[in-house]
């Protein structure tokens, strides 16, 4: 009952925000939406019977990368040029690629709720303990090159974003 | 009641009286040139290049509206002098003035801008002031009265209040017109509004109204981040003219405003007026008036540099030292009161001495203070000055050379954390300081750490100069009695003879004429040097009274001082100045 | 109702029914918001009071006895206000923003254990610490939209100074945090604390404790970390255009983050609610929220203490603290942690 109660709600505001990020007109707007919608998935983990999960997705999604997102959308001055570019309605081409993965993803899913496993994973992901436990011990390998990609990602990064790179950026334009 | 007289006689019946009118020259500086207007650029140039006698300091650019003199000499009937005050603080504070006569009523003059960076604000001055034009100056606008003013206030035929003016109205087409910062973004504008690479720059109005400017400032910055790319002062929202009013008063009562041009500093300020006034009418001062007004005037520095203290610890976010040195404030306010029934503006001194004596007693308040200032004054070392956030945020930050400290004009302890040891009590004394024991604090860095640790060290060496005024106060008169220029004698006093009677009356009540001449007087006041030009035309007003104050040029160097810092760091630089919003607009 | 009591008292949180959980939360849950509000109110007395004896001041004292009616006083004041609303902010963010201030840090209490028995703690998650951080990272949403909805360059400068602050140092904070976790071995609050009962965790890891104790300052935005409400620089920041009561909620959600953080120091580092000796003549049940409460008040008057006495940081200082000496040093001390744990498998909460 509680889980209904909780996951239904959640769901259907997951679904109306992720809608909303596409269709606002202001950026920042589109940004809070989407935090929106990442607490209202959350949420959903939540009342799957996952709370490790659904802070994790709190933490790292719109705790951390969101908060990036904004300050970033917030510095940008687009100008209206550049918002009535985006403003205009698609041409029907650019809708075809789209439009495939979107069906693909629907049938998958729908595929996936016939199947009747919709809580699969949850009783692993019920405990932060047995949660570690399957990381490091059952998926050690793929955890690890995970890691290792992520490392390089960031040596990469740093390697682009050195001061050198950039003969006239004084260092403290990179701060 | 009876009357007594035990008091020596007044000078002029003494016998000894030479002439009580005639011109006193110029007095106060080293060497007056007089130079045509065409040949006045290549003068200063000359005079700032000189091998054998330079001077690498501009330290006051004044004109005077002659329109209005009654004693001239024969031959001059120029409209204007415009004159220049050269400076080397190495050499023993050398002065020479080069005057200018500026024919027509709205003449022109090359600008010294390419000689001294600080000739851009008092050449813009003087533009504001007396309507003088400087051609190849670049930002030849008004700096103290508002863009849309008429006239030229220090003219002789600029109405002196505003009853004799008609109202101030300002019809909306005015108003569309000035627009705030608007007005600096039309024409050869002064604030970027885009980088090299064409972005956008952000503008920030700091000011008039911003807790953190001391007072109705405006700072106009151009902010690339956080780093402030271009930074400009406006400044004049404090103007009161007081200038100007010193053409209405005598010459005594105009004593209190000396004490409003730069509040903190209370008898510091009247100090050069009178001294200028004294070198004017050649009085001589009684020793125990003099040994009174060094000991007010330590007294007053020390109350300046508690606020500093107090408000430039608060500038970099710390809330505790202000109340520290508030309350050692307090006590000296206390202390000040007993002794002149002021605080502030204690107008006390007189012209020919002290208005009254020292109350009974007035040593012991002075000691129990300074014993507890010993302890409280390392205690101030300890949290502010000594704390690491402080030491981080203050280490070069608004660094100054000390060639650019001369050319800029700085002055004071400025100056002094930049390396120099100029302290114009030690090298060209006045008040007899040549006789009290005391350190010129200096430091080398230049930055906002080196000015607080100046100014605190000359709070010590402050302290120690008030115990010295406490030992070496003599007994004696408080007030010249040379009656003819100094403050007339008490009322008492007059009630002897009629004639005295009629002599007090009309020094009150109409105001002594003082001799024809000009006068110049320079001190170490707390902020800086400071300066007053006496011009009297042989009234019982002054002609034209020229007040150079140290805020005034140290506010030119602010863009040069936080120019590429941090926007906290702006912060940090106005707070180690040492300004006072009233000493730089007068 | 007498089952209610021997269940919540027997029983572990998770075997509760839903009804009992229920009550159990709203009860304490409405007596923790109703004590957090008034003390935040009277934090706001203390604090001017601490200042006050720290500066030679008097502080308030006009309002009843020793000024105990000015947080009444100054609420009616701010609830009295005109509660402008500029013409130029965006109006939906604009008073959004104090309220996800005060959400945050409230909601925040719920995880923080209060005593021994089960029932002294509002809702016991398997993953409270993780329930703290997702909280606290945001709260910086608030900072953040109250500064780009005010559409005024110094709030939008000062939502730029808390938005990179605050990212940055909840970074070592949380990497300090995990490091007691992992001698917990449990994300539990509770646990946690369960794990101080011989040592507290101040003792394995001052160096987790100090950087934990500096982040969370900077985390709250209190002086000397003060910069996105630096008045001298940038008037009041972020809430530059807020008045009223919308003022009063960043102002009073500044000091319910006051408390919820010094509660948060002392479940974590401090021992929580257990004390140094038996308080006699006190049940053991009370005994617990009183050693809680005495620890929180040495933090909050810690936190009124350093604002007392440091000047503030500059902008680059304050980075440069955050990623060249707190993150490296808290990896540091996670690495130390972890070598300690193999080494002394007994250490702290492991069996």
């Amino acid at each position: 009952m509680m889980q209904i109660l909780m996951f239904y709600p959640s769901a259907v505001i997951a679904v109306i925000t992720t809608l909303m990020v596409i269709f606002s007109k202001n950026p920042v707007y589109a940004v809070l939406y989407l935090i929106m919608s990442l607490f209202a998935v959350s949420m959903v983990f939540w009342s799957l019977g996952s709370p490790f999960l659904a802070m994790v997705e709190i933490i790292i999604y719109a705790g951390a990368i969101m908060v990036l997102f904004l300050f970033v959308v917030m510095m940008l001055n687009l100008g209206q040029r550049r918002v009535d570019e985006d403003l205009r309605p698609p041409s029907g081409k650019a809708l075809i690629l789209p439009g495939i993965f979107a069906t693909i993803l629907l049938v998958q899913t729908i595929a996936c709720l016939m199947a009747g496993h919709p809580q699969g994973g949850t009783q692993l992901l019920n405990d932060p303990v047995a949660l570690g436990h399957a990381m490091y011990e059952k998926h050690y390998l793929g955890v690890k090159l995970a890691a290792i990609i992520l490392l390089i990602g960031s040596i990469g990064g740093m390697h682009l974003g050195r001061a050198a790179s950039f003969p006239d950026t004084k260092e403290k334009d990179l701060l | 009641m009876k009357f007594s007289r035990s008091v020596e006689k007044p000078v002029w019946e003494s016998g000894t009286t030479n002439s009580l009118k005639g011109d006193r020259g110029i007095q106060g500086v080293n060497d007056v040139y007089w130079v045509k207007q065409d040949e006045a650029y290549d003068k200063i140039q000359a005079l700032k290049n000189d091998p054998q006698r330079p001077f690498p300091t501009l330290f006051d650019i004044v004109a005077i509206d002659e329109s209005e003199r009654q004693n001239r000499p024969a031959g001059q009937d120029h409209r204007y002098t415009l004159q220049y005050l050269l400076w080397n603080p190495d050499r023993g504070s050398d002065k020479v003035l080069v005057k200018v006569p500026l024919e027509g009523n709205d003449p022109k003059i090359k600008s010294i801008t390419p000689l001294f960076k600080n000739a851009d604000w008092y050449e813009r001055e003087v533009y504001d002031m007396m309507g003088v034009t400087f051609e190849g100056h670049h930002n030849m606008r008004r700096i103290l009265m508002p863009d849309w003013w008429q006239g030229h206030p220090l003219r002789k035929d600029h109405p002196n209040r505003a009853t004799e003016m008609p109202p101030l109205t300002i019809s909306e087409e005015d108003l569309a017109e000035y627009d705030g910062w608007e007005m600096l973004s039309s024409g050869d504008s002064y604030i970027r509004r885009k980088d090299e690479d064409g972005n956008e720059l952000m503008i920030l109005n700091l000011g008039p109204n911003h807790p953190g400017t001391h007072g109705v400032l405006r700072i106009m910055l151009t902010l690339n981040g956080e780093y402030m790319e271009d930074v400009y002062p406006v400044i004049g929202y404090h103007h009161r003219g007081a200038e100007k009013m010193a053409e209405r008063q005598t010459f005594h009562s105009y004593i209190p405003y000396c004490d409003r041009i730069d509040y903190l500093g209370g008898t510091t300020n009247e100090l050069p007026y009178v001294l200028a006034c004294e070198q004017l009418a050649g009085i001589k001062v009684p020793e125990r008036a003099t040994v009174m007004r060094v000991m007010l005037a330590e007294i007053y520095r020390l109350c300046n540099h508690l606020v500093w203290f107090g408000t430039f610890g608060h500038d970099v976010g710390a809330m505790t030292p202000v109340f520290y040195t508030f309350r050692e404030r307090e006590n000296l306010f206390k202390i000040i009161e007993m002794i002149t029934g002021g605080r502030m503006h204690p107008n006390f001194l007189r012209i020919g001495g002290c208005s009254m004596d020292l109350p009974v007693g007035w040593q012991e308040p002075i000691k129990l203070f300074l014993k507890d200032f010993d302890a409280h004054v390392h205690e101030y070392d300890n949290l502010l000055v000594q704390n690491p956030i402080f030491k981080t945020r203050t280490r070069d930050v608004g660094k100054m050379s000390l060639a650019d400290c001369y050319e800029w004009g700085v002055t004071g302890p400025n100056l002094r954390a930049s390396g120099s040891k100029f302290d114009l009590r030690k090298v060209a004394p006045y008040c007899g300081y040549e006789g009290y024991e005391f350190e010129v604090v200096s430091h080398t860095d230049g930055d906002c750490c080196a000015r607080a640790t100046v100014r605190l060290g000359e709070m010590i060496q402050s302290a120690r100069i008030i115990r010295q005024c406490i030992d070496l106060m003599p007994e004696g008169e408080v007030m010249s009695r040379d009656n003819r220029y100094a403050f007339p004698p008490r009322k008492a006093e007059t009630m002897m003879d009629i004639e005295t009677l009629i002599n007090h009356f009309l020094a009150v009540g109409w105001g002594l004429d003082m001799p024809v001449g000009e006068s110049f007087v320079m001190i170490e006041q707390p902020k800086g040097n400071s300066g007053y030009y006496v011009v009297s035309d042989g009234r019982t007003s002054p002609y034209r009274l020229r007040i150079r104050t140290p805020s005034f040029a140290h506010m030119q160097t602010l863009p040069a001082l936080s120019r590429g810092h941090l926007l906290s760091d702006l912060l940090a630089v106005i707070g180690a100045m040492d300004f006072v919003l009233a000493d730089i607009d007068r | 109702m007498k089952d209610f009591w021997h269940v919540i008292n027997t029983l572990p949180q998770e075997q509760w029914p839903p009804l009992y959980s229920a009550i159990q939360s709203l009860i304490l849950g409405g007596v923790i918001v109703g004590a957090l509000l008034s003390a935040a109110g009277y934090l706001v007395l203390l604090e001017r009071k601490v200042l006050a004896w720290m500066q030679h001041r008097v502080g308030p004292n006009r309002c009843g006895p020793f000024g105990l009616l000015q947080p009444l006083a100054d609420v009616l004041k701010l609830l009295t206000k005109e509660d402008s609303l500029p013409p130029f902010v965006d109006k939906w963010l604009f008073i959004a923003a104090p309220a996800i201030i005060m959400l945050t840090a409230i909601l925040s209490l719920a995880v923080v254990p209060f005593g021994q028995p089960q029932w002294l703690v509002v809702k016991d998650l398997n993953v409270g610490i993780l329930f703290f951080l997702a909280l606290s990272s945001l709260g910086v949403y608030s900072i953040v939209l109250a500064g780009w909805s005010s559409n005024s360059k110094y709030a939008a400068l000062g939502g730029l100074r808390a938005t990179a602050q605050m990212i940055s140092y909840e970074l070592s904070m949380s990497m300090s945090l995990l490091a007691a976790v992992m001698l917990a071995g449990s994300l539990s609050l509770n646990k946690i604390v369960e794990a101080q009962s011989s040592l507290w965790f101040v003792i394995l890891q001052p160096l987790g404790f100090v950087i934990f104790v500096i982040s969370v300052i900077a985390e709250s935005r209190r002086a000397p970390f003060d910069l996105p409400e630096a008045e001298n620089e940038i008037v009041a920041g972020f809430h530059t255009e807020y008045s009223s009561m919308k003022f009063a909620l960043f102002f009073l959600g500044e000091y319910v983050a006051v408390v919820l953080l010094s509660f948060v120091i002392s479940t974590i580092y401090l021992g929580g609610y257990h004390g140094l000796f038996d308080i006699p003549y006190i049940p053991a049940a009370i005994e617990g929220p009183i050693w809680l409460l005495a620890k929180v008040g040495f933090f909050i008057f810690f936190f009124i203490w350093i604002r007392a006495t440091y000047p503030r940081f500059r902008y680059d200082h304050l980075m440069e603290l955050g990623w060249k000496y707190m993150i490296p040093l808290s990896v540091l001390n996670l690495i130390a942690t972890a070598v300690l744990i193999i080494l002394f498998p007994t250490l702290g909460g492991h069996k």
